[in-house]
C-alpha cells in the first residue's frame, strides 16, 4: 500500500480515513508536508484530495449563494469574478497569501482545516458569515465558521471528516476590503482586518489577535447609521480591542497588536465608506 | 510507516521509475535518485524557494510536494527548461548583471521568474519583486536579480519585434 493514496471521490476518501485512523487528509500539502519534513507529525498515509473533481471550482448556486470547493487553490480564488461586492475582500485576502508559488499549492479547504489564527482567509470568512461544508462518515453538515473555529488551532472537525467547501451568502453590493499588516509582503499577518459595508453599517472581523477572528455583533449594530461619527467609530474599535487576546511573537508584541487594531479598523471603515 | 515503493514519474518529458521511500518528497527523488540537482534543498519548509519546479506547468515547491502525488503528472525542472527561450534570456541577463553570486537560489529564481515573464506582458519592478518575494537570496540584495529580469523582458520583447519584422 502506498503512503500517498489518491481517491477520486469524497466517499472513498472518507471510507479510507475511517479504516485508517492514523491517516491524514492532504490538500496541497503546503503545511502538511512542511510538518512532516520537520518531523512534527506521524501518519500512516496521506490521503490526497487532489483527484476528487467535486472539490474543484467556485460556483454560484440557484439562490445566489457562492460555494468555493475545498481544493480550490488561492490563485484561483484571487482571480474569481464571482467574488464581488461584499465578497470582494475574499479575493483580496487570497491574493495576499504568501507568494505566487505557494498560492498555486495552498487551498481554501486546507487553510480552513489548518485554522492558523494568522491565516488570511479566516477574518474574511468570518466577516462574510461563511459556512464551512463538512463531510464525514455521518454525511454532510454546514457549520457557521464562528462555531467551526473552536480554539487555538482547534476546529469542530471530527475524525474522518473533511472540509469539502466553503458556502458564502449571496454577494451584497458592498464594498468590502481586506487590510493586512505584515512585516514583509508574503509573511503571515501581524494583524489583519476584514470589513464589509452592510446597509448603513459595517461587519468587521480582526485576524491574528486571538484564537479566532474577533467579531463584535452588538457593537456593529450600535455603529449602524453612525459611520461618519468619529466617536462612534472609536467606541466600536474599543469593543474589538476588548475582545482581543493577542500573543507576543516574532511578528509583533501583544501590545503592538492592541495598538494596531483601532487604527486598522478605522482605516478599513473609511475604505468602505469612501470617507463619509 | 515509510517503507519503499516504486514511483512511475514523468520528468522533463521522460518516463522515469524510481524506488524510494514511500513518503519521499519530489525534491528528494529528483536530487537523490535522479541526480537532477538544479532544484536545491534549502529550508525544506517551502519558505526559501530554492526547490521550485513545475508541476503540470505550474510552479510549486519541490520540498512540499510528495513524489507519490506526482504520478500521472508532468514534472519539469530547470534542467528541462534548458531550451526554453524565456529561461535562456533570463540566464543570460543573470550572468551579465551579476545576479548570481553563490548560486544556491538561482535555479528557483529562474523557474519562478520564467513563470512571471511567461504570464505577464510587461511586468513592472513591483511585479518582479512581488513574484520573487518567495525566493530568498542571501548574497545579492536582490537589486541585480530584479535588473536581470527587467533586462530579460526587454530583450525578449526586442526579439519578438525582430521576429515579427522578419516575418513581415
Ligand atoms: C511558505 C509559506 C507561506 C505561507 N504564508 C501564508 C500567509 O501569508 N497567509 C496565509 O493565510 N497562509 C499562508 N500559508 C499557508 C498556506 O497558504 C496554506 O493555506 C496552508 O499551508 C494550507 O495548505 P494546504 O491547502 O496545502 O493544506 P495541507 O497542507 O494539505 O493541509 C493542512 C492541514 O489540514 C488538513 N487538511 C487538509 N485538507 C483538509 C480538508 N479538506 N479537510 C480536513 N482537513 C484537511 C491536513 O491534514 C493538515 O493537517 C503559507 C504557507 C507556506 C508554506
Amino acid at each position: 500500500m502506498s503512503f500517498v493514496v489518491s481517491p477520486t471521490s469524497v466517499d472513498e476518501a472518507i471510507a479510507f480515513l475511517v479504516d485508517n485512523p492514523e491517516a491524514r487528509p492532504m490538500s496541497g500539502g503546503a503545511s502538511l508536508v512542511a510538518m512532516k519534513n520537520a518531523r512534527l507529525i506521524e501518519a500512516s498515509h496521506f490521503v490526497s484530495l487532489a483527484r476528487i473533481d467535486s472539490l474543484r471550482g467556485i460556483r454560484r448556486n440557484a439562490d445566489g449563494s457562492v460555494t468555493i470547493g475545498g481544493m480550490v487553490p488561492h490563485r484561483d480564488t484571487a482571480a474569481c469574478d464571482l467574488l464581488d461586492g461584499d465578497l470582494r475582500m475574499i479575493r483580496q485576502a487570497a491574493g495576499q497569501i504568501a507568494n505566487r508559488v505557494v498560492r498555486n499549492m495552498g487551498t481554501i479547504g486546507g487553510a480552513v482545516a489548518n485554522a492558523d489564527p494568522a491565516a488570511d482567509y479566516l477574518p474574511v470568512l468570518v466577516c462574510a458569515d461563511a459556512q464551512v461544508e463538512i463531510t464525514g462518515p455521518g454525511g454532510k453538515r454546514l457549520l457557521p465558521i464562528r462555531d467551526y473555529l473552536v480554539d487555538w488551532y482547534e476546529t469542530a472537525l471530527e475524525p474522518a471528516e473533511i472540509v469539502t467547501g466553503i458556502a458564502l451568502p449571496p454577494a451584497g453590493s458592498g464594498p468590502s476590503v481586506y487590510r493586512k499588516l505584515a512585516r514583509t509582503p508574503g509573511d503571515f499577518a501581524t494583524v489583519s482586518v476584514a470589513c464589509a459595508r452592510d446597509g448603513d453599517g459595517v461587519r468587521v472581523a480582526v485576524g491574528a489577535c486571538g484564537p479566532a477572528p474577533l467579531r463584535a455583533p452588538e457593537a456593529e449594530r450600535a455603529l449602524a447609521g453612525q459611520l461618519d461619527d468619529p466617536a462612534a467609530v472609536a467606541a466600536f474599535c474599543e469593543a474589538l480591542v476588548a475582545l482581543a487576546d493577542p500573543v507576543d511573537d516574532v511578528r509583533g508584541s501583544a501590545e503592538y497588536r492592541l495598538t494596531l487594531i483601532p487604527r486598522m479598523v478605522a482605516a478599513a471603515i473609511r475604505d468602505v465608506t469612501g470617507g463619509l | 510507516m515509510a517503507g519503499k515503493e516504486v514511483f512511475a514519474l514523468r520528468i522533463n518529458g521522460r518516463e522515469r521509475e524510481v524506488f524510494a521511500r514511500s513518503d519521499a518528497t519530489l525534491l528528494e527523488v529528483l536530487r537523490d535518485d535522479l541526480a537532477l540537482r538544479a532544484a536545491k534543498r534549502g529550508c525544506n519548509q517551502g519558505v526559501c524557494g530554492a526547490c521550485t519546479v513545475l508541476l503540470d506547468g505550474v510552479p510549486v515547491r519541490g520540498c512540499l510536494t510528495l513524489a507519490g502525488a506526482c504520478t500521472g503528472r508532468e514534472v519539469t525542472t530547470l534542467e528541462g527548461l534548458a531550451e526554453d527561450p524565456i529561461t535562456r534570456a533570463l540566464q543570460e541577463t543573470m550572468i551579465v548583471s551579476g545576479g548570481v553570486q553563490c548560486g544556491f537560489c538561482t535555479s528557483g529564481m529562474l523557474v519562478t521568474a520564467r513563470d512571471l515573464v511567461a504570464q505577464t506582458v510587461t511586468p513592472t519592478e513591483g511585479d518582479i519583486r512581488k513574484a520573487l518575494s518567495g525566493n530568498l537570496c542571501r548574497c545579492t540584495g536582490y537589486v541585480r536579480i530584479v535588473e536581470a529580469v527587467t533586462d530579460a523582458v526587454v530583450a525578449l520583447s526586442q526579439a519578438n519585434t525582430d521576429t515579427r519584422e522578419a516575418i513581415q
